[in-house]
């Protein structure tokens, strides 16, 4: 972690302009890339959301959660009642499925964040199990097993003028550009003091105490925040599929972020970017060899682990300050 | 001198189920004073510390600081004020974070109103904080640790990390700072380095100090007053040449 701060400091010249090649890239993507890579991008731009979430808790704050998939459910179902039922436009469900998963994290968090390091990370993997269990049960309004099906695609109506956002394309700029404002407050989020606070906390919690820092409302407050990031990303991912069920709430889902962020580089917002392009291509990659891919996947992790322990944001660092060295 | 003492502690106690730590413990530290607190291994020094800073709570007594009633507080409810801070006898830092940040992190509670504005990305919280860089560099310097300023703080040696601690809690310009074994795991170069820092900030910025020390020559040459606890009681009170001549502080060393 450290080698990627120290070297993301030197190499702050460098950053601008390739962050800007990459949105540049990213813009073009759909002039070179067929409808199935672009789909695996969106994907991975849809979990990009909630793994800056569990990034924000666990690379800044030092809080391992394994609840993403609960808010993530829980915002793929907010949008899709509210579609289903209302008709609401995309943006009110977005906006909804943020505000009711950060507020119901609150709750949640008061609890769960008054345990210890183990059993936090217990709970909050109860919250998934919990929450799959709510949407198996309450048929009258998740209709169980069955699902919410025919979720709208994303439709914006702003006084008069109103439209739809179909086909991949379409979708994935909407995904692209959420995904690039998410990242943005992010990045202002962990620059701000209070950023500085919440790595105080990652590093010693008492030592952070005895400089006036109430890290019992940090700690809260960034729950909230990361939980609101999942249900932002769920609802995406509700109107893009166009289909939630019970299985939106997956142990595989908080699995999935947790190795985006752990693989990609827990503490840089490079490295989750970086991460949940790479893991989620990579799962989409090996459905060529569909027998094979759980078996490569383990064995991809088990290398990274070993050659890799702190994911791959060192590398990009090296990587970078490799160019600065040739300028 | 003079006046109501900065923090003054009365009948303090704390229990931890049949075992008194700390049992009922009157102590004041007066204003710009050096005040040493000494005492066996378990007597109940670091105890009594923790139940004045709020890392623990009181079972019993009472502990005002500046007047004010501030028994039960939490730590960060203490610190947050910025009157009185405290070091640890293990020291930490924020390891992987450089001096300057380490110093940052210690000051901005105190220039921020609340949490929220801690959030805030504006021109006010970019001032606040270039403020504080500036204190924090002040700081380094004269903690003599200018060389090292941009090293991980983890990275350094045991002596450093303690003059960076010492340098944190100077931040937000304290009335009273406790330490814990101030001195314990140092080189003796660096013995005297805190030593100057600690009569430094004493007589430069009037801040009063209450120190757990087991080095004593370093007690007498800061203190003009010690307290010694044995079995979570007040044993003697008096200047250092006093109490190295008493019997009951004797006996209680040597397990008597």
């Amino acid at each position: 972690m450290t080698t990627a701060e120290s070297s993301a400091a030197t190499g702050r010249d460098l950053r601008i302009p390739f962050g800007l090649a990459l949105m540049a890239l990213a813009c073009l993507a759909p002039l070179f890339l067929g409808n199935y890579p672009l789909h695996a991008i969106i994907i991975a731009l849809i979990f990009l959301l909630p793994a800056h979430g569990l990034n924000l808790l666990l690379g800044y704050t030092g809080l391992l959660s394994l609840a993403q998939a609960a808010f993530f459910g829980i915002g793929a179902y907010v949008s899709a009642l509210l579609a289903v039922h209302f008709g609401t436009p995309f943006y009110l469900n977005f906006l909804a499925a943020g505000l009711v998963t950060g507020a119901v994290a609150l709750p949640l968090g008061i609890p769960a964040l008054r345990l210890r390091s183990t059993s936090f990370v217990m709970c909050t993997l109860g919250f998934v199990i919990i929450g799959q269990a709510i949407a198996k049960n309450w048929i009258s309004l998740t209709r169980g097993d069955m699902g919410l099906a025919a979720i709208p695609k994303p439709y914006f109506a702003l006084g008069p003028a109103s439209f739809t956002v179909s086909g991949t394309v379409g979708f994935y700029y909407l995904v692209l550009v959420i995904a690039i404002l998410a990242t943005f407050a992010v990045y202002l989020i962990v620059r701000s003091p209070a950023g500085r606070n919440m790595v105080a906390i990652r590093e010693n919690e008492t030592l952070a105490e005895s400089v006036g820092i109430p890290t019992w409302h940090y700690k809260l407050a960034v729950f909230m925040i990361s939980a609101a990031l999942a249900g932002l990303g769920g609802s995406l991912y509700a109107h893009y599929l166009t289909v939630v069920s019970p299985l939106t709430f997956q142990m595989y889902y908080s699995t999935t972020m947790l190795i985006i962020v752990l693989g990609g580089g827990a503490g840089t917002i490079s490295g989750v970017i970086f991460g949940s392009l790479l893991f989620v291509g990579l799962t989409e990659a090996l459905r060529v060899a569909p027998e094979l891919r759980m078996i490569a996947y383990g064995f991809f992790l088990l290398g990274l682990v070993f050659w890799f322990p702190n994911g791959f944001a060192p590398l990009i660092g090296r990587f970078s300050s490799f160019l600065e060295k040739r300028k | 001198m003079s006046g109501l003492p900065i923090l003054d502690i009365s009948g303090l106690c704390k229990s931890y189920g049949a075992v008194r730590a700390v049992d009922g413990v009157d102590l004041h530290v007066g204003r710009g004073e050096i005040c040493g607190l000494i005492g066996p291994n378990g007597s109940g020094k670091s105890t009594f510390f923790d139940c004045v800073t709020g890392l623990a709570r009181p079972s019993a007594g009472a502990v005002k600081l500046d007047g004010q009633d501030i028994t039960g507080w939490s730590l960060n409810d203490i610190a947050r004020e910025g009157r009185m801070l405290r070091s640890f006898q293990k020291t930490v830092v924020f390891s992987t974070l450089d001096i300057e940040e380490n110093l940052v992190i210690a000051g901005q509670m105190f220039t921020f109103p609340g949490i929220l504005s801690t959030f805030g990305i504006g021109a006010a919280a970019r001032n606040r904080v270039a403020a504080l860089r500036e204190r924090a560099r002040e700081l380094i310097q004269i903690a003599g640790l200018w060389d090292v300023r941009f090293q991980p703080a983890g990275k350094l040696s045991g002596g450093q990390q303690k003059l960076i601690q010492f340098a944190s809690m100077m931040m937000p310009e304290p009335k009273l700072i406790l330490l814990d074994e101030p001195m314990a795991g140092i080189n003796p170069k660096l013995i005297e380095r805190v030593v100057d820092s600690i009569r430094l900030a004493n007589t430069s910025f009037g801040v009063s100090f209450l120190i757990i020390e087991h080095n004593i020559d370093v007690v007498t040459s800061l203190c003009k007053r010690v307290v010694v606890l044995d079995q979570g009681r007040k044993l003697a009170e008096g200047t250092p040449g006093e109490i190295v001549q008493n019997q009951a502080v004797r006996e209680a060393y040597l397990g008597g």
